[in-house]
């Protein structure tokens, strides 16, 4: 068989160094089980029809989720007009922004110490990281609801904060540790034998090094924290609500073509900012795009 | 040892964040599962039992019971789906893989609510697959909605980690399966399957753990003959404002899925070692 031929060993010129880091040998059409390929396109179908539904009809001039009556914007003049509705994307938009600055830097922070600092209690600091991810929102929204009222902070907009910065913050520690752990700490040790203080050396070496896994970590807390509800839902004051909330209460009452417009407006901030993600590590001047540095791998 | 000040003291806010804002938090739920509410409905703390056993009184058990039984079917469909997408994307997805799998994570950066809504928006009484079929036929409040609604929500958590897995995977394996005169499903059984089993238990444990706790599926897509263990807790805290028995079936919901919970991070924990080694 020719897979023999593909096997890593021999360095080649650059450019079959970085095609050749996983030799897939390319597909043969015989090979390609038609099921498969019927079966991933249907789903990709199903996927994104309802999503699409929504966007369509959130143009469409009549209330009517059957028929497409013609083009218009009055759906979106309806958000937009609305005092309520305008005031919950604002609030939306604030938390977003103040939970990516704080999640990130106190995650980026916790990253580089816990790589690098070697402790006793390790293990349990890497627990308590882990876990936000892996609850249920609605554990996690209880239990901040129950600290907020023991405390006795009134439930408004810094509490919504407070609640998504404790979640985010685990995500942008796994995504820039898995960075941190492929940089060379010799780097460092070179840079602070050069006369570099620690400071500095952490601002002009490791800092510069992380960006594309901060950056990617920001935008993704960014999303997170904007589409969010279940959170909101237990820490939220009575107004204004963030946008989510909002759309909660709307649709218990049923299905209006409004939420459709608000549904794809927020559709298109969520797809801007992971298109940002994906794409600003890129044009930051880094080989590697911003998905593998999201998923963790090296090269994506 | 001035190293290692640095390092700690950078750590040290996070650190702290979560301690206070997400460890803390859950003692007092603990704490408050114990307690009672008194006359006027504020909860008061207690050393009481009377919580945990309403909770698995025979009027809540069937709901605690239904939520597990969901998200095992919720589970089940994820890698029956999942899979073979998985598969195709990390096999023959040759130069399209990275644009394919981008494909797939995007949905779920749309709303959850938004996306549970477009279902209803698809399949409500008066939505566009009723029109076009110019009948009514009821697919919502149905078990199988409220599991399907389940599954739109959570299966990129089970494909990701099952594509993760086929891609590390070195395809000298599947070929050698073939030379060794295996046939395709017999190379899938003894090769490929062990191999990323797992991914397949990543994904049983992402998409289980957050399926468990789920309201909007069900509140949504169901009526209340298929609320879960979510919607109880969200009524107590909200409707019934009994939040000691909230607390209580929260803390059992997430004792049950501290299991879970253990078993993966220590896979994880696992694999970061071999990964490191």
């Amino acid at each position: 068989m020719s897979t023999t031929e593909t096997r890593p060993g021999t360095p080649g010129p650059a450019a079959d160094a970085e095609a050749g880091a996983r030799p897939a040998p390319p597909p043969r059409d015989f090979d390609r089980p038609r099921f498969l390929k019927v079966f991933t396109g249907v789903f990709f179908l199903v996927l994104f029809a309802p999503i699409a539904l929504v966007v369509l009809f959130s143009f469409n001039s009549s209330r009517s989720l059957q028929n497409f009556e013609g083009f218009s914007l009055r759906w979106y003049e309806r958000f937009f007009e609305n005092e309520a509705l305008r005031d919950s994307l604002i609030a939306s938009i604030e938390i977003a922004l103040l939970t990516m600055v704080v999640a990130t830097a106190l995650g980026t922070l916790l990253a580089y110490g816990l790589v690098r600092a070697r402790v006793r209690f390790s293990g349990a600091l890497n627990v308590l990281l882990l876990v936000p991810l892996v609850t249920p929102e609605i554990v996690a929204g209880v239990s901040a609801l129950l600290l907020f009222t023991q405390v006795g902070l009134e439930l408004s907009l810094t509490t919504i904060v407070l609640a998504h910065i404790t979640f985010s913050i685990s995500y942008v520690t796994v995504v820039v540790r898995a960075r941190l752990a492929s940089l060379n700490p010799e780097v460092e040790n070179a840079a602070m034998d050069l006369g570099a203080t620690r400071l500095q050396t952490f601002r002009l070496i490791t800092l510069p090094a992380l960006w594309p896994a901060i950056v990617a970590a920001g935008l993704l807390v960014f999303a997170l924290s904007f589409d969010d509800f279940v959170m909101s839902f237990f820490t939220t004051g009575e107004s204004p609500q963030p946008l989510p909330v909002r759309i909660w209460s709307a649709i218990r009452f049923g299905v209006t073509p409004t939420i459709n417009a608000i549904g794809t407006f927020m559709l298109t901030v969520s797809v801007i900012t992971i298109g940002l993600a994906i794409a600003l590590p890129r044009l930051l001047g880094r080989r590697e795009s911003g998905l593998g540095v999201l998923l963790g791998r090296e090269n994506a | 040892m001035d190293e290692q000040r640095f390092a700690i003291g950078l750590l040290l806010p996070g650190a702290l964040w979560l301690l206070l804002l997400f460890a803390v938090p859950l003692g007092i739920l603990l704490a408050i599962s114990f307690g009672y509410t008194d006359d006027l409905g504020t909860a008061i703390y207690g050393t009481r039992l009377d919580n945990f056993e309403q909770a698995f009184d025979p009027v809540f058990l069937p709901v605690l019971l239904r939520s597990v039984g969901f998200a095992l079917a919720t589970v089940v469909l994820c890698v029956l789906i999942g899979y073979p997408v998985a598969y195709y994307i990390a096999v023959f997805g040759g130069r399209f893989k990275n644009v394919l799998i981008a494909l797939v994570v995007l949905p779920f950066f749309v709303n959850y609510l938004v996306r549970t809504y477009a279902w209803i928006a698809m399949l409500g009484d008066e939505g566009l697959v009723n029109g076009v079929l110019d009948r009514n036929v009821q697919f919502l409040n149905t078990p199988w909605a409220v599991i399907g609604g389940l599954v739109y929500g959570y299966l990129a958590f089970m494909i990701l980690p099952i594509y993760a897995a086929l891609d590390r995977m070195d395809p000298a394996l599947r070929e050698a399966g073939k030379d060794l005169y295996g046939g395709p499903w017999q190379t899938f059984r003894y090769v490929t399957w062990p191999h990323t089993l797992p991914g397949v238990l990543a994904g049983t444990v992402l998409v289980f753990l957050p399926a468990v706790g789920d309201f909007v599926a069900a509140q949504l897509l169901g009526g209340p003959d298929e609320y879960m263990v979510g919607n109880l807790i969200q009524q107590q805290f909200f409707a019934a404002e009994n939040w000691p028995f909230g607390a209580a079936l929260t803390t059992v919901m997430m004792a049950f899925l501290l299991i879970w919970m253990v078993l993966y991070l220590r896979a994880a924990a696992r694999e970061a070692r071999e990964a490191a080694a």
